[in-house]
Protein backbone atom coordinates (compact mmCIF):
# COMPACT_ATOMS: atom_id res chain seq x y z
CA UNK A 1 0.00 0.00 0.00
CA UNK A 2 1.37 3.45 -1.09
CA UNK A 3 1.02 6.67 0.62
CA UNK A 4 -1.39 8.38 -1.54
CA UNK A 5 -3.88 4.99 -1.09
CA UNK A 6 -3.72 5.39 2.76
CA UNK A 7 -4.17 9.16 2.39
CA UNK A 8 -7.29 8.37 0.76
CA UNK A 9 -8.51 5.41 3.48
CA UNK A 10 -7.20 7.94 6.28
CA UNK A 11 -9.81 10.53 4.56
CA UNK A 12 -12.84 8.39 4.53
CA UNK A 13 -12.09 7.28 8.16
CA UNK A 14 -12.01 10.88 9.44
CA UNK A 15 -14.86 12.38 7.04
CA UNK A 16 -17.89 11.53 9.72
CA UNK A 17 -15.98 13.54 12.12
CA UNK A 18 -15.03 16.84 10.33
CA UNK A 19 -16.86 20.38 11.04
CA UNK A 20 -14.70 22.29 8.81
CA UNK A 21 -16.41 21.06 4.88
CA UNK A 22 -13.83 23.97 3.05
CA UNK A 23 -10.72 22.63 4.78
CA UNK A 24 -11.66 18.90 4.22
CA UNK A 25 -12.16 19.60 0.74
CA UNK A 26 -8.49 20.46 0.64
CA UNK A 27 -7.60 17.26 2.52
CA UNK A 28 -3.76 16.63 2.41
CA UNK A 29 -0.53 15.48 4.30
CA UNK A 30 -0.62 18.99 6.35
CA UNK A 31 -3.93 18.84 7.25
CA UNK A 32 -4.41 19.07 11.16
CA UNK A 33 -7.58 17.52 12.78
CA UNK A 34 -7.93 20.00 15.18
CA UNK A 35 -7.03 23.38 13.83
CA UNK A 36 -7.95 22.64 10.12
CA UNK A 37 -10.84 20.45 10.56
CA UNK A 38 -12.64 21.18 13.93
CA UNK A 39 -12.89 17.82 15.00
CA UNK A 40 -13.78 17.79 18.58
CA UNK A 41 -11.22 16.11 21.05
CA UNK A 42 -13.41 13.45 21.86
CA UNK A 43 -13.91 12.42 18.85
CA UNK A 44 -10.39 11.83 17.92
CA UNK A 45 -10.58 8.63 19.68
CA UNK A 46 -13.16 7.48 17.34
CA UNK A 47 -10.88 8.21 14.81
CA UNK A 48 -8.25 6.08 16.40
CA UNK A 49 -10.62 3.04 17.42
CA UNK A 50 -11.89 3.51 13.28
CA UNK A 51 -8.06 3.35 12.16
CA UNK A 52 -7.10 0.40 14.55
CA UNK A 53 -10.50 -1.15 13.02
CA UNK A 54 -9.47 -0.66 9.48
CA UNK A 55 -6.20 -1.77 9.03
CA UNK A 56 -6.27 -4.10 12.01
CA UNK A 57 -3.25 -2.87 13.89
CA UNK A 58 -3.04 -1.76 17.52
CA UNK A 59 -2.19 1.72 18.34
CA UNK A 60 -0.46 2.20 21.63
CA UNK A 61 -0.64 5.46 23.58
CA UNK A 62 2.83 6.89 23.13
CA UNK A 63 1.84 6.40 19.02
CA UNK A 64 -2.00 8.23 19.89
CA UNK A 65 0.09 11.26 21.43
CA UNK A 66 1.26 12.16 18.49
CA UNK A 67 -1.80 11.74 16.21
CA UNK A 68 -3.08 15.07 15.92
CA UNK A 69 -2.44 15.62 12.01
CA UNK A 70 -2.67 13.51 9.20
CA UNK A 71 0.74 13.23 8.69
CA UNK A 72 1.95 12.12 12.09
CA UNK A 73 -1.32 9.54 11.52
CA UNK A 74 -0.12 8.12 8.68
CA UNK A 75 3.14 7.38 9.67
CA UNK A 76 2.15 5.73 12.32
CA UNK A 77 -0.41 3.48 10.45
CA UNK A 78 2.55 2.84 7.99
CA UNK A 79 4.91 1.99 10.77
CA UNK A 80 2.42 -0.47 12.17
CA UNK A 81 1.66 -1.99 9.27
CA UNK A 82 5.24 -2.90 8.24
CA UNK A 83 5.41 -4.64 11.73
CA UNK A 84 2.59 -6.79 10.91
CA UNK B 1 -2.59 30.40 34.38
CA UNK B 2 -6.08 29.82 32.84
CA UNK B 3 -7.55 26.88 31.28
CA UNK B 4 -11.47 26.45 30.77
CA UNK B 5 -13.75 23.85 28.67
CA UNK B 6 -17.45 23.47 28.27
CA UNK B 7 -19.52 20.44 27.16
CA UNK B 8 -22.89 20.65 25.47
CA UNK B 9 -24.31 17.10 26.77
CA UNK B 10 -27.39 16.84 23.90
CA UNK B 11 -24.58 17.21 21.23
CA UNK B 12 -22.16 15.03 23.40
CA UNK B 13 -24.73 12.17 23.40
CA UNK B 14 -25.39 12.87 19.68
CA UNK B 15 -21.72 12.75 17.94
CA UNK B 16 -19.94 10.54 21.02
CA UNK B 17 -20.44 6.78 21.50
CA UNK B 18 -18.43 6.20 24.89
CA UNK B 19 -20.08 3.19 25.38
CA UNK B 20 -18.22 1.82 22.22
CA UNK B 21 -15.40 -0.92 22.55
CA UNK B 22 -12.49 0.20 23.84
CA UNK B 23 -13.57 3.88 23.97
CA UNK B 24 -13.05 4.20 27.78
CA UNK B 25 -9.35 2.56 27.73
CA UNK B 26 -7.98 4.90 25.55
CA UNK B 27 -8.79 7.99 27.25
CA UNK B 28 -9.61 7.26 31.33
CA UNK B 29 -7.32 5.57 33.89
CA UNK B 30 -8.73 2.44 35.21
CA UNK B 31 -10.04 4.85 38.36
CA UNK B 32 -11.51 7.36 36.24
CA UNK B 33 -13.64 4.33 34.70
CA UNK B 34 -14.39 2.97 38.37
CA UNK B 35 -15.99 6.55 39.13
CA UNK B 36 -17.79 6.60 36.05
CA UNK B 37 -19.22 2.52 36.09
CA UNK B 38 -20.30 3.60 39.87
CA UNK B 39 -21.84 6.71 39.28
CA UNK B 40 -25.67 7.96 39.62
CA UNK B 41 -25.35 9.34 35.98
CA UNK B 42 -22.06 7.61 34.00
CA UNK B 43 -22.90 9.74 30.95
CA UNK B 44 -22.36 13.12 33.53
CA UNK B 45 -19.32 11.51 34.80
CA UNK B 46 -17.91 11.16 31.44
CA UNK B 47 -18.10 14.06 29.96
CA UNK B 48 -17.69 15.87 33.59
CA UNK B 49 -14.00 14.35 33.93
CA UNK B 50 -13.31 14.61 30.08
CA UNK B 51 -13.89 19.04 30.52
CA UNK B 52 -10.98 18.84 33.55
CA UNK B 53 -8.81 16.72 31.44
CA UNK B 54 -9.56 19.12 28.28
CA UNK B 55 -9.29 22.56 30.53
CA UNK B 56 -5.77 21.45 32.38
CA UNK B 57 -5.04 20.64 28.99
CA UNK B 58 -5.07 23.98 27.81
CA UNK B 59 -2.89 25.21 30.39
CA UNK B 60 -0.30 22.06 29.96
CA UNK B 61 -0.47 23.56 26.06
CA UNK B 62 0.24 26.80 26.97
CA UNK B 63 2.97 26.59 30.06
CA UNK B 64 5.52 24.18 27.95
CA UNK B 65 4.59 24.40 24.39
CA UNK B 66 3.67 20.45 24.13
CA UNK B 67 0.95 19.52 21.74
CA UNK B 68 -0.24 15.59 21.70
CA UNK B 69 -3.40 13.09 22.50
CA UNK B 70 -2.25 12.27 25.71
CA UNK B 71 -5.55 11.93 27.82
CA UNK B 72 -4.02 8.65 29.82
CA UNK B 73 -1.57 11.21 31.44
CA UNK B 74 -3.98 13.55 32.74
CA UNK B 75 -4.84 12.18 35.41
CA UNK B 76 -7.86 13.23 37.45
CA UNK B 77 -8.23 13.43 40.97
CA UNK B 78 -12.25 13.80 41.96
CA UNK B 79 -12.70 14.96 45.25
CA UNK B 80 -16.67 15.81 44.08
CA UNK B 81 -18.99 16.76 41.26
CA UNK B 82 -17.23 20.13 41.22
CA UNK B 83 -13.97 20.05 42.40
CA UNK B 84 -10.69 18.09 42.27
CA UNK B 85 -7.68 18.24 40.36
CA UNK B 86 -5.76 16.86 37.77
CA UNK B 87 -1.87 15.79 37.66
CA UNK B 88 -0.23 15.49 34.04
CA UNK B 89 3.99 14.50 34.16
CA UNK B 90 4.51 16.42 37.54
CA UNK B 91 2.01 18.78 37.01
CA UNK B 92 -1.24 20.14 39.00
CA UNK B 93 -3.86 21.99 37.31
CA UNK B 94 -6.87 22.80 40.06
CA UNK B 95 -10.12 21.99 38.77
CA UNK B 96 -13.84 23.20 39.76
CA UNK B 97 -16.80 22.25 37.71
CA UNK B 98 -20.12 23.57 36.95
CA UNK B 99 -22.96 21.45 36.13
CA UNK B 100 -26.47 23.16 34.91
CA UNK B 101 -28.84 21.17 33.08
CA UNK B 102 -26.88 20.25 30.12
CA UNK B 103 -23.77 22.52 30.38
CA UNK B 104 -21.02 20.90 31.98
CA UNK B 105 -17.75 23.62 32.62
CA UNK B 106 -14.58 23.21 34.05
CA UNK B 107 -12.24 25.58 34.67
CA UNK B 108 -8.71 24.79 35.74
CA UNK B 109 -5.98 27.14 37.12
CA UNK B 110 -2.32 26.54 37.84
CA UNK B 111 -2.36 28.36 41.81
CA UNK B 112 -5.14 27.50 43.47
CA UNK B 113 -6.12 31.25 44.81
CA UNK B 114 -6.44 32.25 41.04
CA UNK B 115 -9.69 30.89 41.46
CA UNK B 116 -10.74 34.07 42.86
CA UNK B 117 -9.25 36.07 40.01
CA UNK B 118 -11.20 33.73 37.17
CA UNK B 119 -13.51 36.18 35.05
CA UNK B 120 -15.56 35.56 32.18
CA UNK B 121 -15.04 37.66 30.02
CA UNK B 122 -17.82 38.94 26.98
CA UNK B 123 -17.49 37.62 23.10
CA UNK B 124 -16.71 40.93 21.66
CA UNK B 125 -13.57 40.37 22.80
CA UNK B 126 -10.09 40.73 20.52
CA UNK B 127 -8.42 37.09 20.58
CA UNK B 128 -5.03 37.02 18.39
CA UNK B 129 -3.94 33.34 18.41
CA UNK B 130 -0.26 32.43 19.02
CA UNK B 131 0.83 28.82 17.79
CA UNK B 132 -2.64 27.66 18.07
CA UNK B 133 -3.08 29.76 21.99
CA UNK B 134 -5.77 32.42 22.47
CA UNK B 135 -4.57 35.41 23.63
CA UNK B 136 -7.02 38.70 24.85
CA UNK B 137 -5.56 41.70 23.32
CA UNK B 138 -5.83 44.83 25.88
CA UNK B 139 -7.55 47.82 24.30
CA UNK B 140 -5.57 50.36 25.25
CA UNK B 141 -2.45 48.74 25.53
CA UNK B 142 -2.22 46.44 23.16
CA UNK B 143 -0.78 44.02 25.56
CA UNK B 144 -1.51 40.22 25.45
CA UNK B 145 -3.09 38.26 28.01
CA UNK B 146 -3.88 34.52 28.21
CA UNK B 147 -7.18 33.68 27.83
CA UNK B 148 -8.81 30.42 27.37
CA UNK B 149 -11.54 30.00 24.95
CA UNK B 150 -14.01 26.81 24.76
CA UNK B 151 -17.24 26.29 22.39
CA UNK B 152 -19.78 23.07 21.81
CA UNK B 153 -22.82 22.79 20.74
CA UNK B 154 -24.92 25.33 22.38
CA UNK B 155 -22.48 27.10 24.62
CA UNK B 156 -19.24 28.90 25.04
CA UNK B 157 -17.23 30.71 27.29
CA UNK B 158 -14.04 32.75 27.11
CA UNK B 159 -12.37 32.80 30.65
CA UNK B 160 -9.03 35.13 31.70
CA UNK B 161 -7.76 35.68 35.19
CA UNK B 162 -8.02 39.34 36.32
CA UNK B 163 -4.92 41.11 36.24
Amino acid sequence: MNREETLVQLRNIVKPYINNEEAFENFTENTDFITDLNINSANLVDIILDVEDYFKIHIDNESMEKMVDVKSTLEIIETKLAKK
Amino acid sequence: MIGNDIVDLALARFESNWKRPGYLDKIFTPDEQLLISTAANPDTMVWNLWSRKEAAYKIYNRATGIRGYFPLKLVCVYENANNGFVLCNGHTFYTKTKIVKDKIHTVAVTDIMDFKLVTELEPEIKIIKRKGIPFLIEDITNSLNPVSVSHHGRFSAFVGLKQ
